[in-house]
C-alpha cells in the first residue's frame, strides 16, 4: 500500500474515534484532550495533502492555543454534575445526522464541480513550496481581508477581556468612591 | 494518491458528528467543542478541493478560518465564565431567563 493512502486511512480513522471521543465522552477534560487527538490528525492529514503550512498553523493555533483557552476555563468551571447527553435529542440527532451526511455525500459526488481550475499547477507549486504559495496569494489579492482579519482579532481580545471581567470589583470602587 | 472523495466524505463525517455533539450536549463547553469539530470539518473539505483543482486560495481561507476560531473561542469562554460567574450552572437546559 501506497504510503499517502496508508496515512490518509490512519488519521482519518483517529481522528473519527476521537471526534466520538469529543462527542460522548462524559468527563469534560477527556472531552478536551480527544480533541486535541483530533486536531493533530487532521493536522497530519492536511500534510498529506500537501499543505504544510496550514498543518503547521493548525498544531500551533488549534491543538495549543485553543485548547489552553478551554483548559483554562474548564479549570474555573467545577465539575458538570448533569447527564451528559440528553437522551431525547439522542434518538432525533442521529436520523437527521445521517440524512445530513447522504446529502453531502450525494452534493459532493454528484453536484456540479465544474471550477476553473485555479493556476498554481503542482510544476508551480513543486518548485516554489507550498509556504511561498498561499504567501504569494495571501499578500497580494488577499491582503485586505488579511488586516480585517488582524482588526477582529483585536476587537475579539478587548470583548473578551471586558466580558471576562469581574464586575463585583467594579461595584467595590463605585461603592467606595460614593462613600 | 488518495482521490479528494475521500477527504470530503471524511470532512461530512466531521461535520456530522460536531452536529450531533451540538445538539444532544447538555454542557456549553461540550457545545463549544463540538463547534470546533465542525470548523475543522470544513478546514479538510477547503483544502481536499485546493488539492483537486490546483489552487491555494482554499488554504488561505483556511487561514481565516483559524483567526476566526480564536476569535470565537476567545469570545465564547469569555461568555461562559460570565454565564457561569452569574449562575453557578453551565447547563443549557436551565438557561430560561428570557422565557417568558
Amino acid at each position: 500500500m501506497e504510503l499517502t493512502s496508508l496515512s490518509f486511512w490512519i488519521f482519518s480513522t483517529l481522528a473519527v474515534l476521537s471526534a466520538i471521543g469529543v462527542v460522548f465522552l462524559k468527563n469534560i477534560v477527556y472531552a478536551v484532550l480527544s480533541l486535541i487527538s483530533t486536531l493533530i490528525m487532521v493536522s497530519g492529514l492536511f500534510f498529506t495533502m500537501g499543505a504544510e503550512l496550514i498543518g503547521a498553523l493548525q498544531i500551533i493555533i488549534y491543538a495549543v492555543a485553543i485548547v489552553v483557552f478551554y483548559v483554562l476555563v474548564i479549570s474555573t468551571v467545577p465539575e458538570f454534575k448533569g447527564e451528559t447527553i440528553d437522551p431525547n435529542y439522542m434518538f432525533v440527532s442521529l436520523p437527521v445526522g445521517f440524512l445530513i451526511f447522504i446529502e453531502l455525500a450525494y452534493v459532493s459526488l454528484y453536484g456540479a464541480w465544474k471550477s476553473n481550475v485555479g493556476m498554481f499547477t503542482s510544476e508551480v507549486i513543486k518548485e516554489m513550496g507550498n509556504v511561498k504559495a498561499v504567501a504569494s496569494v495571501l499578500f497580494t489579492k488577499y491582503l485586505f481581508p488579511f488586516e480585517v482579519a488582524s482588526i477582529i482579532l483585536l476587537v475579539a481580545m478587548i470583548g473578551a477581556i471586558i466580558i471576562g471581567k469581574k464586575d463585583h470589583v467594579i461595584e467595590e470602587e463605585a461603592s467606595n468612591g460614593s462613600l | 494518491m488518495v482521490p479528494y472523495e475521500y477527504y470530503v466524505a471524511l470532512s461530512g463525517l466531521l461535520l456530522v458528528l460536531g452536529l450531533i455533539g451540538v445538539i444532544i450536549r447538555k454542557n456549553i463547553i461540550a457545545i463549544l467543542l463540538s463547534t470546533e469539530l465542525m470548523l475543522n470539518a470544513v478546514n479538510i473539505a477547503f483544502v481536499a478541493f485546493d488539492m483537486k483543482l490546483a489552487d491555494v486560495s482554499g488554504q488561505v481561507f483556511v487561514f481565516f478560518i483559524l483567526t476566526i476560531a480564536a476569535a470565537e473561542a476567545a469570545i465564547g469562554l469569555g461568555l461562559i465564565m460570565a454565564i457561569y460567574r452569574l449562575r453557578k450552572d453551565v447547563d443549557v437546559n436551565t438557561l430560561t431567563e428570557l422565557k417568558l
